[in-house]
């Protein structure tokens, strides 16, 4: 009993403290790891190796590999060299130039780190917009939205797929029947809705087309032959992922293996490619893991799942559309990964009590993913694209996403409500 | 030689509430590329650079890319004017804290500070605060240069 109390302490209070934005989310839940499994041990409701046990190893693992070959691509400037190849196929046309760039954004953050990937797409996007005499606001917020949109549909889209494919068991191409034809929909909703709200902006016509023309994107590809030689091993590990199931391997094995390959076919300074892997995303991860596994270790999820299961008599198809909304109010304003880190041994908690929880895994997927749309916080893609507006003379205000952003994510997740109760037998089986 | 044989003493300041297009005014009409912004006493209170004038007009993309090289043509930017109300606030707004040193200083010591800190000209200031002369790296790097053509002055 004083072990689901103390765990429970223990990981609300560490999310009270992340969400309430006071300290770094990596302290506070390193901090909030190294208590409970101290308190564990003291009161023996958690010991050491439980905490080991409790990483998963598989979500790490494919990060930390997919991590290695962004740091990798990144320094030869394919990432801009895509960008500014959008702008010259738009010849400068407004929403000829929104669909390129969001196109672009959301294809790259399918496979690779959101982050990234609008951080290096934003600055080209204010350079194609200053030079074309536009406000850079529509497509700015366009790429973040859109690429946390995209994120959805794959497997490597964004952290939370990871977490719930490892958890759920969820290959690569159940993410491609599942997922991505929902996504689709969604996004494609998405880019309309953007083009309505932004109409005026979109309206006005470019003072210098000819000027988008004039860049040179072979300059920009400063190292073609790093670039080819690490989208050939990409190439082969996404199609590697295809048959993982079949070849009974894991994500994070291909990632991993992918990442070996490219280091080696590459061979850069070490000490180069290893600084730009975001130590402390992992040791985020780490630390939520051994927290929930603390919580998991004492009875506290059995009293959820059945507080949840007394008052849950409504059908899973229902439960469902109610997850999707819960979670994306949630992931709205915090951090998705926590919130999803803690739900997984719910819905396990729920799937041991004999429900169907195949659907609940895909609802706690939409919801995670479309939520992050809906306020200048939900994402870390958006605040980075907040940030970097910010030194512009037309910063993205809270008030300005209110306006633009949450409709979009609202608009996501109605459509992503009514796919989900219509295709219902798919997400069952 | 120290700094005072070499700096400039008939500098053109201006005070704090100056408007920026007045300041800019003076830039044109003087050439100048730091306008030392001083108070009533002509104490230094800060400066404005050429630079922090030309921040208005030149593009945000150019903070954020860092060789922009391969931009050809930097077509609707080149006609962008600044704002009428950013040219009508005073240039305090735009002011920089200013690195000065005294006129006693030495010259291989100037010319080290104004490398380091990226600086084209340096206010010299007395011993009160007020401002004297103004250098710029070419008045330093000459006076030093000027040593060469002394024969005793240069090692054997």
């Amino acid at each position: 009993m004083t072990g689901t109390i103390l765990s429970s302490l223990i990981f609300l209070a560490s999310l009270g403290i992340i969400f309430s934005e006071k300290l770094n989310r990596t302290i506070v839940a390193f901090a909030g790891a190294a208590l409970m499994v101290g308190l564990g041990m003291a009161y023996g409701f958690y010991s050491e190796t439980q905490a080991i046990a409790a990483v998963d190893f598989n979500t790490l693992g494919l990060l930390l590999g997919m991590m290695i070959l962004v740091a990798l691509l990144e320094p030869t400037g394919f990432f801009q060299y895509l960008a500014v190849w959008a702008g010259r196929l738009s010849h400068g046309r407004p929403v000829r130039l929104l669909v390129l760039l969001g196109t672009v954004t959301t294809v790259l953050s399918m496979f690779l780190d959101n982050v990234t990937t609008v951080v290096l797409i934003a600055p080209v996007t204010i350079l194609i917009s200053e030079i074309l005499g536009v406000n850079p606001l529509p497509y700015l917020m366009a790429e973040a939205l859109l690429s946390d949109t995209g994120g959805v549909a794959t497997l490597l889209g964004d952290p939370p797929n990871i977490l719930i494919a490892s958890a759920a068991g969820f290959t690569f191409t159940d993410f491609l029947t599942h997922s991505l034809p929902i996504v689709l929909i969604a996004w494609l909703v998405a880019l309309f809705l953007l083009r309505y709200l932004f109409r005026r902006e979109l309206s006005v016509p470019p003072a210098n087309a000819d000027a988008v023309l004039k860049l040179d994107y072979s300059e920009i590809l400063t190292d073609r032959k790093t670039a080819r030689r690490v989208l050939i091993v990409l190439g082969v590990a996404i199609l590697v992922f295809f048959f993982h199931s079949l070849l009974s391997i894991s994500p994070a094995f291909i990632a991993l293996s992918a990442a070996a390959a490219a280091l080696v076919w590459v061979r850069p300074d070490p000490a180069k490619v290893f600084k730009q892997i975001e130590w402390s995303v992992l040791i985020f991860f780490v630390a939520l893991f051994i927290m929930v596994g603390g919580i998991e270790a004492t009875d506290a999820i059995d009293k959820l799942v059945s507080l949840i299961k007394n008052i849950e008599n409504i059908p899973t198809v229902l439960s469902g559309v109610l997850l999707i909304w819960v979670v994306a109010g949630i992931s709205a304003v915090v951090d998705n990964v926590p919130v999803t880190i803690a739900l997984i041994p719910v819905i396990q908690g729920l799937g041991a009590s004999g429900m169907n929880i195949g659907p609940l895994w895909w609802a706690l997927i939409f919801g995670a993913g479309f939520g992050g749309n809906g306020t200048i916080i939900g994402s870390t893609a958006n605040i980075v694209v907040a940030g970097i507006s910010g030194r512009t003379r037309t910063p993205i205000t809270s008030k300005l996403w209110n306006k633009r952003g949450l409709p979009v994510m609202l608009a996501t997740c109605l459509v992503t409500s009514v796919l989900y109760i219509v295709l219902f037998p798919l997400f069952s089986r | 030689m120290v700094l005072k044989d070499c700096m400039k003493r008939d500098v053109v300041s201006i005070p704090p509430a100056t408007s920026v297009r007045e300041a800019a005014r003076i830039v044109v009409e003087r050439h100048i590329g730091l306008l030392p912004v001083i108070d009533e006493q002509g104490k230094l209170m800060g400066v404005v650079r050429l630079h922090d004038l030309l921040s208005l007009e030149l593009p945000d993309f150019v903070n954020f890319i860092s060789a922009v090289d391969f931009v050809h043509d930097f077509g609707a930017v080149e006609t962008t004017r600044p704002e009428k109300a950013l040219l009508d606030q005073p240039v305090l707004s735009l002011m920089q804290p200013a690195i000065s040193v005294d006129e006693e200083c030495g010259l291989l010591r100037a010319y080290a500070l104004m490398l380091q800190h990226n600086l084209l000209d340096l206010p010299v200031v007395a011993k009160d605060g007020k401002l004297v002369g103004l250098a710029s790296r070419v008045d330093i790097g000459a006076a030093v240069l000027a040593n060469w053509q002394n024969p005793q002055a240069v090692q054997p």
